[in-house]
């Protein structure tokens, strides 16, 4: 690849490559605050201008460029270290400032702001202004966002990112000059259902997520990558938490999946990582027709003795699981029906789902499907349940023993009064749900934002997670209550990690062949194999671009 | 004495000229067109090349330079949009030629579609310009109905359909590039250059933008042959122009001039000398947007290179002549007002600068300068001059700059001393 020099580091780039993005890649910096790698670029903030002291040519370019617009040419000399460029940075601040209204201390972003940031590193740290600001009364743009135009620095991300990502073009820019504004058009409120993207990618503290204002410092906020399992499509996401308190989900950049963005109903999944209503603190037994708390113990050793007693058939065997479970709880639920009843009757839902598509990217981030690892148990041959039949048939035969993972079929009020009529009920859950009234044993489970966890989404890629926040002290990830049960049953499950569980997974399936949980790269691998969901139907929007 | 030299108003100077394509051809318009039409595009070009015609818009970039960067071959339409938005303070020459003469400019406009191979010409109007609005109309009207214009120009086989678009009050859809943002129908703002409309102009097609003037001037290029224009001025400043002389002269207007002339010749002989006898004190000569020059700098040549000697521009060549009496910091803080005004606030050295600016000069007017402050305005003008994505943060600045440095003692009048206007 050919090469251009900032400040004397040697950056490769790619032709036709600006020298800002490049540079960024090389993991250089050049601040900036208008440029974005997912809009286009106007080169309006000035901040990233560079001296250019030889075009490749040997000629220098007189005037600073912009190098958010400029296009890298091989053997390029580029300077951002000499007081020219420097003094271009500081002028910029300053103007930048002289209406900022300087409300850190009550801002949100503060702690994330690079305007913040590059005043401390680029910035004078006085200003000479000394007439009044510019101030603006408040607006509120809609239920997610919170706009505060005094903090705005006019970068227009917002603007450029409502025609260009979302192609709804309902926020824009106003007046001319000093007067130049952000709101939406004709006192609309918002609409799109990604306004969390427009907080994030604002520089500023102009826009922010209602959901999080005010609830803590950024500072405070420690990150795990993580995984949001709202839909099917997995976004990467990173856990932001405080004292085991979770406080906000954003996107993590992964362009084969979401790019930089998740839609807003995604980011308020973080509140159930946080909820502790109907959470299943400790195992529990159905002792004279109420659930009680019991230990361990107790659960498993009550479970093998019904088990003995009853002596099922493999026929007389049911599991249900939805598939908010991973890829190695599927997994050990599957091997547990194998090796203690020999049975493969483990039903999931799999409804039809629509993948919208538009010319716009981002509209093909949020399906219809809410069945997040669908994809993980049809690849482990689990039985999917398309239209309610697999189930009502189980429902004709109850069965004796029925092992629940989470909360399978929960709309199906008819089936799961028929099957609650089985002599042994166990259920695995985090949350207490419909079923819970029925089943005779409750074993608690953890949440994905607890565990190492690996689920495959819509197009086949295994992605996984990381424990971010600590779970309830007597709760176990379902892989090991499950390995547990097999114990319990009489069955060595030979695993003792998550790790092992992979391992024994990629092993046993063939399009896991050769995969390792450590090794699994941050943006996840896709499965060998086309995409061959049934249930999978693509919905084209009709939305013209308006950028 | 200098006199006019008539070239593009040679027509608007007979008192007996009749505007309509009647009276144009018979004073031996469309000359040029049909000889054009009989021409390769190339040749064209190479023609206007010659003849050495700079951009009258106020850049003053060769012509047929700008022609040749059209993009070739890109399976696009070219475009050649007129730039008619003329809004630069003190300037009103483009308002003579499309309102007294729009035939002559029209012609221009199709000989410079032919020779870029534009079938769809755009001429961007000032919005308050109703009254050439509605003579360019009636002229193209006229075109259209004498079946000029149309799918086949003169029996040429070339086609060319002319639309004029007006503006809507912005002086920044001057600039070329927000000019077409505006002619496409968005927020006018200029865009990033490079690409440079050449390649991706008019929905993203090749165009060209010329002003009203640098058009007029190809019929008489064409008739005349390069040599002839080339004659009307000094080495690399070919052909006449039109000064908008305005301000304390006895005969404000718009004269046509070779670019031999000097500006005191311009102002004592054309205009007739100051008002009242006074004495000058300076003159803004190209536009508000260049640097003034005091009065005893004006012995130069009024042309490009010869203001560019002495730091200033010809600009879209408006002269605004101010007498000893005029209060330089008034002068200034009207004018950058009008830039604070006008600026379309995307970058951030112009939309805080010039309000900046302008908060500064009115503390100057309200009696509460000082030294320091003379010096920060200075480094406000500074700060914004080059720093933005176009030439509004410049013509913002250079007015800043230029009368803090040329005029400092009328600025410490201010606050040095009890000027009645401050007090």
């Amino acid at each position: 690849m050919p090469v251009f020099y900032l400040d004397d580091q040697p950056i490769e780039f790619q032709p036709g490559e600006k020298v800002l993005p490049a540079a960024l890649r090389a993991g250089a910096d050049i601040p900036h605050y208008c440029y974005h790698p997912g809009l286009s670029v106007v080169a309006t903030c000035r901040m990233c201008l560079v001296d250019v002291v030889d075009m490749g040519n040997g000629r220098p370019i007189p005037k600073l460029q912009t190098s958010c617009s400029m296009d890298a040419a091989p053997n390029m000399k580029i300077v951002t270290s000499n007081d020219k460029v420097s003094e271009a940075r500081k002028l910029v601040m300053e103007f930048l400032l002289i209406n900022h209204p300087l409300d850190c201390p009550v801002c949100d972003q503060s702690g994330e702001c690079i305007l913040q940031d590059y005043s401390y590193d680029h910035g004078t740290g006085k200003s000479e202004m000394e007439y009044n600001k510019r101030v603006y009364g408040i607006r509120d743009v809609g239920t997610f966002i919170q706009l505060e135009r005094n903090r705005c620095i006019h970068c227009t991300r917002c603007d450029r990112f409502t025609r260009e990502v979302t192609g709804t073009a309902e926020f824009g820019m106003f007046n001319r000059a000093h007067e130049l504004t952000v709101d939406t058009f004709a006192d609309r409120p918002m609409v799109n259902k990604f306004q969390g993207n427009m907080a994030d990618i604002c520089p500023v503290g102009a826009l922010t997520e209602k959901e999080f204002r005010f609830k803590r410092r950024v500072w405070r906020l420690k990150k795990t990558p993580s995984l949001c399992l709202g839909c099917s499509t997995g976004c990467n996401t990173s856990i932001e938490y405080d004292k085991n308190e979770v406080f906000r989900m954003k996107p993590r950049e992964n362009q084969e999946v979401n790019r930089w963005w998740m839609c807003d109903e995604g980011r308020l999944t973080y509140r159930q990582m946080n909820q502790r209503e109907g959470r299943v603190m400790k195992p529990m037994g159905r002792i004279k027709g109420e659930l009680q708390a019991i230990s361990w113990n107790q659960a498993f050793e009550a479970i093998a003795e019904r088990v003995k007693e009853m002596k099922p058939q493999a026929s007389e065997v049911l599991a249900l699981t939805d598939t908010r479970a991973s890829n190695e709880e599927l997994f050990m639920l599957k091997k547990l029906m194998r090796d203690a009843f020999q049975s493969s009757e483990v039903l999931f839902p799999m409804p039809s789902w629509e993948q919208p598509e538009s010319d716009f990217f981002i509209d093909s981030i949020i399906t219809t499907d809410r069945t997040p690892n669908r994809a993980g148990a049809r690849e482990l041959g689990l039985k999917g349940d398309t239209d309610g039949s697999l189930l009502k048939q189980a429902a004709e035969q109850p069965a004796k023993v029925v092992i629940l993972l989470g909360n399978p079929f929960e709309q199906e009020a008819a089936a799961r009064e028929k099957i609650g009529d089985a002599q042994l009920l166990i259920q695995v859950t985090p949350f207490l749900n419909e079923w819970s009234e029925l089943v005779d044993v409750v074993l608690p489970g953890q949440l994905h934002s607890e565990k190492v966890a690996t689920y495959t989404n819509k197009d086949r890629r295994v992605q996984r997670t990381e424990a971010a926040v600590v779970p309830p002290r007597q709760s176990h990830p379902e892989w090991e209550v499950l390995a547990g049960l097999m114990r319990a049953l009489g069955q060595e499950p030979q695993v003792d990690s998550v790790e092992g569980v992979f391992a024994a997974l990629a092993q046993e399936v063939r399009s896991f062949a050769g995969m390792q949980l450590s090794t699994l790269p941050a943006t996840g691998q896709v499965l060998p194999g086309t995409v061959d969901d049934p249930g999978r139907a693509v919905k084209r929007l009709e939305k013209s671009s308006i950028a | 004495m200098l006199e006019e030299t008539l070239v593009l108003f040679r027509n608007i100077r007979n008192p007996n000229y009749d505007k309509s394509l009647k009276g144009y051809l018979a004073s031996g318009g469309h000359k040029a067109l049909k000889q054009a039409l009989g021409m390769k595009p190339d040749e064209i070009v190479q023609v206007v090349k010659d003849s050495g015609l700079r951009g009258r818009g106020g850049a003053g970039f060769p012509t047929g330079m700008k022609w040749s960067f059209m993009a070739k071959g890109t399976g696009k339409p070219s475009y050649l949009v007129c730039n008619a938005d003329e809004s630069e303070p003190g300037t009103c020459k483009d308002r003579e030629l499309m309102l007294k003469d729009p035939q002559q400019f029209l012609e221009g406009m199709m000989i410079g579609c032919f020779a870029i191979g534009c079938n769809h010409g755009y001429i961007y109007v000032r919005g308050e310009y109703w009254p050439s609005i509605k003579s360019l109309n009636a002229a193209i009207d006229e075109l259209y109905e004498a079946g000029i214009l149309g799918d086949n120009v003169y029996g040429s086989g070339f086609k060319l359909d002319l639309t004029v678009h007006t503006g809507a009050g912005a002086y920044i859809c001057g600039e070329e590039s927000a000019l077409l943002d505006s002619l496409e129908g968005k927020r006018g703002h200029p865009r990033v250059k490079p690409p440079f409309p050449a390649v991706s102009g008019f929905n993203g097609c090749p165009t060209t933008v010329n002003n009203v003037e640098t058009l007029a001037c190809l019929p008489y290029i064409l008739t005349e042959g390069p040599e002839a224009f080339k004659a009307h001025g000094p080495e690399n400043n070919a052909g006449t122009h039109l000064v908008s002389l305005s301000g304390h002269v006895n005969r404000p207007g718009v004269y046509e001039i070779s670019m031999h002339a000097s500006i005191r010749e311009i102002i004592y002989d054309l205009g007739g000398g100051i008002r009242g006898g006074k004495a000058l004190k300076g003159v803004i000569p190209g536009g508000s947007s260049s640097p003034v020059i005091r009065a005893d700098e004006i012995d130069v040549n009024y042309s490009f290179d010869g203001l560019s000697k002495i730091g200033s521009m010809m600009g879209s060549s408006a002269m605004m002549v101010f007498d000893e009496d005029t209060d330089v910091v008034q002068l200034l803080h009207r004018i950058t007002r009008f830039y604070n005004h006008e600026s379309c606030g995307q970058c951030t050295p112009c939309r805080e600068g010039t309000h900046w600016a302008r908060q500064i000069l009115r503390d100057f007017l309200s009696g509460n300068g000082s030294d320091r402050k003379l010096k920060r305005l200075h480094r406000v003008g500074q700060n914004m001059s080059g720093t933005t994505v176009c030439a509004l943060g410049d013509a913002a600045a250079f007015p800043i700059m230029s009368f803090v440095s040329k005029f400092p003692e009328e600025f410490k009048n201010y606050f040095e001393s009890t000027s009645p206007i401050a007090a």
